[in-house]
């Protein structure tokens, strides 16, 4: 909705008497001198937070940015771009998924919403002062991040579902051709309250103060035009030991086999939903599918679980990350050398998962996984577990067919699943989503293409 | 601590500012120290141009006082600063646009002073600034939510008796259907809420916060008969709690002739009646059993109404959010009577369905965005 007090945080910018924001200041030269001393992956551009884009190789920028982020002083990440800017980058210390169903009215409100998301997004991830009111209103920011809004690296990803696509904002014609509904797997037990959305939008920080910040002032500028449906908060442990790659709740290590994100062409091939794709609308070019899979790990039973059998489960060691046939981390399993599974087992979550064929490669998906925890059960086990994230150029060849993997929908050598990982996870919501091309400079704004 | 007035210079001094902000030090540079006493009130300073300024203002009085920064020609007030202690500061912030400034300082045992006028000149715009409203302002206002309530108050006591003498007579069925006109005349009040006193919580009261909640003798009122008449319960009791609210609503009404209602309050409750109902009525807190939660929201309304009603004159001049506030509490309005069954009747909130429910609570929830600010604007001032 339109906001007789939205700010303009380039102001203080402008020789005007505020100062700019020192923090900032401060925390962008030590952003740039932990770049340099992280050498190649440091001279990437538009790094978030000093995080290398090469998300499968850890480097010393993480260390950094790992203590920037504990410091509260992550650099702005840059918003205007091709891409929206929080999708390549690793997974943040702290994130919120949070879908919205619109309650705007009609094509006009919408795109007043959007616009409105964008302008709050464009002030939030550069940070600022927050605009005086004088005598005329309560504060125009919630303060919780202090008189000037830091960035702390915040990225705000947004995404539609294909709800938004019906009849009320006449966009049935612009569906992407790729965008459903998700509908269960076999081991899914997904609750609708906590599934689907017309909006998705995607937070992530070095802190929890900043992601909630944002939460809160994009709410508050979008209350008439969006609510809440539902919300999950996910974090990012630091990789331990140092050096490593962060872990799940059932202790092992997570994402390791990424594609590469500083590889265009395997972006231009995975990732991003390229020009005159077959079927797709024009408006789609630069966005991706964003596949949300909320995942309940039930964490007592797998703690009274063998370590063999945890590691024959995964295909890993869980101290260390190697797989099961090899002697550090980032070696690729051989499975042409293992073909009855005798070092990794056929059914095993990475061999289902990524069976490592010039057939397969292309279901690869850009995993961005986050541990949530929030309160216990019913019989008191803790609710705990996986803020499942992927992008994708293309869910049913890529997602769905991992997925159909997994839950043995589609054999690999002759294993039928499902991965016998299933008896311990519990897939209880999510959705699937279109996330917009990027805004590229400040007279666009999220969905210009697609509401124009 | 000095009593004599104090200098004041203006703003420039990039960088230094902020710093000394983010180091936490309580000290402004002296460029942006705006000191104050009851012998002088920013008695020389300037401003380099327009934009973001940050001032500390510092109380060189013996007493609290308030600093206003005005524009001399009207008083309309860009920012304030309320009740700074003796050797204390607080920073000011504004965004300085076009126009005459000047502090104005309010000590409690001397007259208001103004201190020097400096002029900005362009055509650039900045924080607002909005004429002060004052209690003598907020007079006729009170007096005619005050009539307003007691014409409430009036009707109220027939509905109330109503509903006693159905429960008296063994008609319970009778007395449920008497029961919500009179709950949702009492809800129309909402203004006077903190006016009533303790009737208020004798005859709206919540069981939350009673030890033994809904089984607390101490719990009564209308959402007490409306519990024990949608669940079962025996004349002989409902006749006990009837009768209580029947005679504390006449009570309250026997009193409210010579009850005030505090001229601060009449701003705040532009959006706290529609605060408790979204936090008690739209999620179905308050629904002791009839399911006429969204007629509740639909009687705060009305009341919210009344009070724009009477203040309109005060802020069609200040508030240029004003026609949004219409139009966001039109659209709720319309949304509730959307969701009605099909012979008209209230249903619970629990029964809407998803996209009623969010559609209702967004328009719910903007119409407070945008009350929000009358609540600042319309603060009795001492001008």
């Amino acid at each position: 909705m339109p906001d007789p007090q939205s700010p303009e945080s380039g102001k203080s910018e402008t020789g005007q008497p505020d100062s700019p924001p020192v923090p900032q200041r401060r925390a962008f030269l030590r952003g740039a001198l932990s770049a340099g001393a992280a050498g190649a992956a440091g001279a990437v551009a538009g790094v978030a937070g000093g995080y290398a884009y090469r998300a499968s190789r850890p480097v010393p920028a993480g260390q950094v940015a790992l203590e920037n982020s504990q410091a509260g002083v992550l650099p702005p990440v840059p918003f205007h771009g091709r891409y929206q800017a929080g999708i390549l980058p690793q997974s943040q210390r702290q994130t919120a998924v949070i879908a919205f169903n619109a309650t705007a009215e009609g094509r006009g409100e919408l795109t007043e919403l959007f616009q409105t998301i964008t302008a709050r997004a464009r002030f939030l991830t550069e940070g600022g002062t927050p605009p005086p009111v004088g005598i005329g209103g309560p504060p125009s920011d919630s303060g919780i991040l202090g008189p000037t809004v830091v960035p702390d690296g915040l990225t705000v990803t947004v995404g539609v579902g294909s709800t938004l696509f019906d009849d009320r904002y006449g966009l049935a014609g612009r569906l992407p051709a790729r965008l459903t509904p998700m509908l269960p797997f076999p081991n899914d037990d997904l609750d609708p309250a906590q599934s689907g959305g017309d909006l998705v939008v995607q937070l992530s920080a070095g802190n929890t103060d900043a992601v909630l910040h944002a939460l809160r002032d994009i709410a508050r500028h979008t209350r008439g035009g969006m609510q809440v449906l539902w919300r999950i908060d996910g974090f990012s442990s630091p990789p331990r030991p140092a050096g490593t790659v962060p872990r799940n709740m059932l202790g092992f290590m997570d994402g390791i086999a990424n594609p590469d994100t500083t590889d265009q062409a395997e972006m231009d091939s995975l990732v991003w939903i390229q020009p005159n794709t077959a079927g797709e609308p024009a408006w789609t070019a630069g966005g991706s599918y964003l596949v949300v899979r909320l995942i309940r790990m039930f964490v007592e039973f797998w703690d009274r679980v063998d370590i063999t059998e945890q590691e024959n489960m995964i295909g890993r060691r869980r101290p260390t990350g190697y797989p099961l046939d090899a002697s550090s981390i980032f070696a690729t399993p051989d499975y042409a050398l293992d073909p009855t599974g005798e070092a990794i087992p056929l059914n095993a979550h990475i061999r289902l998962a990524n069976p490592r064929t010039p057939q397969t490669a292309s279901s690869r998906i850009l995993r961005r996984a986050y541990n949530y925890d929030r309160g216990v059960d019913q019989v008191g086990d803790l609710d705990i577990g996986l803020v499942f994230t992927c992008f994708q150029q293309d869910i049913k060849r890529q997602f769905e067919a991992v997925q159909a993997r997994l839950d043995g929908l589609s054999p690999v050598d002759g294993e039928s699943g499902p991965e016998p990982l299933v008896d311990y996870i519990s897939p209880f919501g999510g959705g699937y989503f279109l996330a917009l091309p990027g805004v590229v400079d400040s007279t666009d704004y999220l969905g210009r293409a697609l509401l124009a | 601590m000095r009593r004599a007035a104090l200098t004041v210079a203006a703003a420039i001094a990039a960088g230094v500012l902020a710093a000394c902000t983010a180091c936490g030090g309580g000290a402004a540079t002296p460029a942006n120290l705006i000191s104050v006493s009851n012998g002088g009130c920013g008695s020389s300073w300037h401003l380099a141009g327009p934009g973001w300024y940050t001032f500390d203002v510092y109380n060189a009085a013996a007493e609290s006082g308030e600093v206003d920064l005005v524009d001399p020609a009207n008083g309309a007030i860009y920012a304030e600063v309320n009740g700074l202690g003796p050797g204390t500061s607080s920073p000011m912030r504004l965004d300085v646009g076009s126009g005459s400034y000047a502090f104005r300082c309010l000590f409690d045992d001397y007259d208001p002073m103004t201190g020097p006028t400096v002029v900005v000149g362009g055509h650039v715009s900045g924080t607002p600034a909005i004429l002060p409203i004052t209690s003598n302002d907020l007079y006729g206002p009170a007096k005619e939510y005050h009539a307003y309530v007691a014409a409430g108050l009036n009707t109220l006591v027939s509905q109330t008796g109503v509903v006693a003498a159905d429960i008296r007579a063994g008609n319970l069925g009778a007395a449920r259907t008497a029961w919500l006109p009179a709950h949702l005349t009492y809800e129309r009040l909402g203004a006077a809420y903190d006016a009533f006193g303790n009737f208020d919580d004798e005859i709206d009261g919540r069981p939350d916060g009673l030890v033994g909640g809904i089984d607390s003798p101490r719990w009564t009122g209308f959402y007490r008969l409306e519990y024990g008449l949608w669940h079962g319960q025996g004349v002989p009791e409902l006749t006990a709690v009837a009768d209580t609210l029947d005679a504390d609503v006449r009570a309250l009404n026997a009193s409210w002739p010579s009850t005030e209602i505090n001229l601060l309050d009449i701003g705040l409750r532009t959006h706290e009646i529609l605060e408790n109902a979204l936090e008690f009525q739209l999620t179905g807190h308050d629904d002791y059993g009839s399911g006429t939660t969204l007629a509740t929201t639909q009687a705060n309304i009305t009341g919210t109404l009344e009070l724009l009603t009477v203040l309109h004159p005060l802020l069609a001049p200040r508030y240029p959010g004003l026609p949004a506030v219409y139009t966001w509490l039109g659209r709720l309005s319309s949304l509730l009577n959307n969701n009605r069954g099909p012979n008209g009747q209230w249903i619970p909130v629990s029964q809407l369905s998803v996209s009623s429910g969010e559609q209702i609570d967004a328009a719910c929830s903007q119409a407070l965005e945008v009350l929000a600010p009358i609540a600042a604007i319309t603060e009795p001032r001492i001008t």
